[in-house]
């Protein structure tokens, strides 16, 4: 069978359509956005220094190695991406990328960017970079999503380590800056995802992904998503506590913090109506925001040594 | 009974629509692959750094 083809159980031949959007789309390129902007936090926070076109070439093949584990997932859940209004028009379920196309096309790519990563950069990074497509697309794709509640809790690691491997990119190791950078990622996740359950439950339900709203009802799901911000937002003001942030990530850490947990409140104070689905997509869209935000704060103050440092208070 | 058996592929017929697709997908493949071979070429000269003009002639 070539990868332009594929015959179907029915015997109907199916043809690739595909365009070169369609397979960056297969990529996820808003997540991988976020993984870029965090890996060069990583980058920028970890303390050592690298040739500038290394750095770039390593973020190049993480962002692909990001992209590749998206493609993998997509592959993987496009049973269920059909059956949900948020995912029917991924390449796949809507017919312009061939299934054996995508699997293709993400194991290319993903042993391609851990190829590249340690030729460039060093095997601890290349590691990591196979350990987060490993973890992303085999232990939550394929077994965690369609298992437990706590899917996104336990596969929010994966979004978490790029900040590790930039760091290992810069150092050859890992040490605090990055993992604190890990916690920061690791405990926004739920909040924002849970966010996006409450309001896409139905279509959850529909697919049979046990999602927190599904399985432990709405409001457990809204008490969480509070617990979740009040551990994140001080945990985000770390950087700064730690000297490896200054005084503009502190006043912005602090400002959308609070902004998150008031945010976080309203979705558990709000139940009902059109009024808690607003307060729903409020707390999501603003999550991302304070995620870029954090990161982007970091990146300027460590990156362009723009930082009015402030005395160590802890570590 | 004319002509050779049938491929499973053989009754594929595109449409002038899926070959200007095709041929977008071509032509960006081509450019990714012409952009790898500029980036292995940038990183080699990076990581081996001055010393590769330092050669005998």
């Amino acid at each position: 069978m070539s990868a332009a083809f594929e015959t179907r159980t029915d015997g109907a031949t199916l043809t690739s359509t595909g365009e070169a959007r369609d397979f960056f789309a297969l990529l996820k390129p808003r997540v991988m956005s976020l993984v870029v902007i965090t890996a060069m936090a990583g980058m920028a926070t970890a303390p050592g220094s690298v040739h500038p076109v290394i750095a770039l070439a390593s973020l190049l093949a993480i962002a692909v190695g990001a992209g590749a584990s998206g493609c993998l997932n997509m592959w993987y859940d496009a049973d269920i991406d059909q059956l949900m209004s948020r995912t029917a028009k991924r390449p796949i379920p809507s017919g312009r990328v061939l299934p054996s196309e995508a699997l293709a096309f993400g194991l290319t790519l993903s042993i391609g960017s851990v190829l590249v990563l340690g030729l460039v950069a060093n095997l601890l990074a290349a590691a990591m970079l196979a350990f987060t497509i490993f973890f992303y697309a085999v232990v939550y794709s394929m077994w965690l999503k369609r298992w437990t509640p706590q899917n996104i809790v336990i596969g929010g690691a994966a979004g978490a380590f790029p900040p590790m491997i930039g760091e290992a990119v810069v150092t050859g190791d890992l040490g605090v800056h990055s993992l604190v950078l890990f916690a920061i990622i690791f405990l926004w996740t739920p909040p924002h995802f849970w966010a996006l359950a409450l309001v896409k439950a139905a279509d959850y339900g529909r697919a049979g992904i046990p999602m927190m709203p599904n399985v432990a009802g709405p409001a457990a799901t809204r008490r969480q998503i509070v617990l979740y911000t009040l551990l994140m937002a001080p945990v985000a003001v770390l950087p700064a506590l730690m000297g490896f942030a200054g005084l503009a990530y502190l006043v912005v850490s602090v400002a959308s913090g609070l902004a998150m947990i008031v945010l976080a409140v309203r979705v558990w104070l709000t139940t009902e109506g059109e009024a808690a689905t607003k307060a729903c997509w409020s707390l999501f869209g603003f999550s991302i925001l304070y995620l870029f935000g954090l990161f982007a704060v970091l990146l300027v103050e460590n990156g362009l040594g723009l930082m009015w440092a402030l005395p160590k208070v802890i570590g | 009974m004319s002509g050779p058996p049938k491929s499973p592929e053989a009754p594929v017929a595109f449409s002038p629509e899926d070959m200007a697709r095709r041929r977008r997908r071509s032509i960006a493949l081509a450019l990714v692959l012409g952009g790898l071979v500029v980036f292995f070429f940038v990183v080699t000269l990076v990581k081996t750094g001055p010393a590769i003009l330092n050669r005998p002639l």
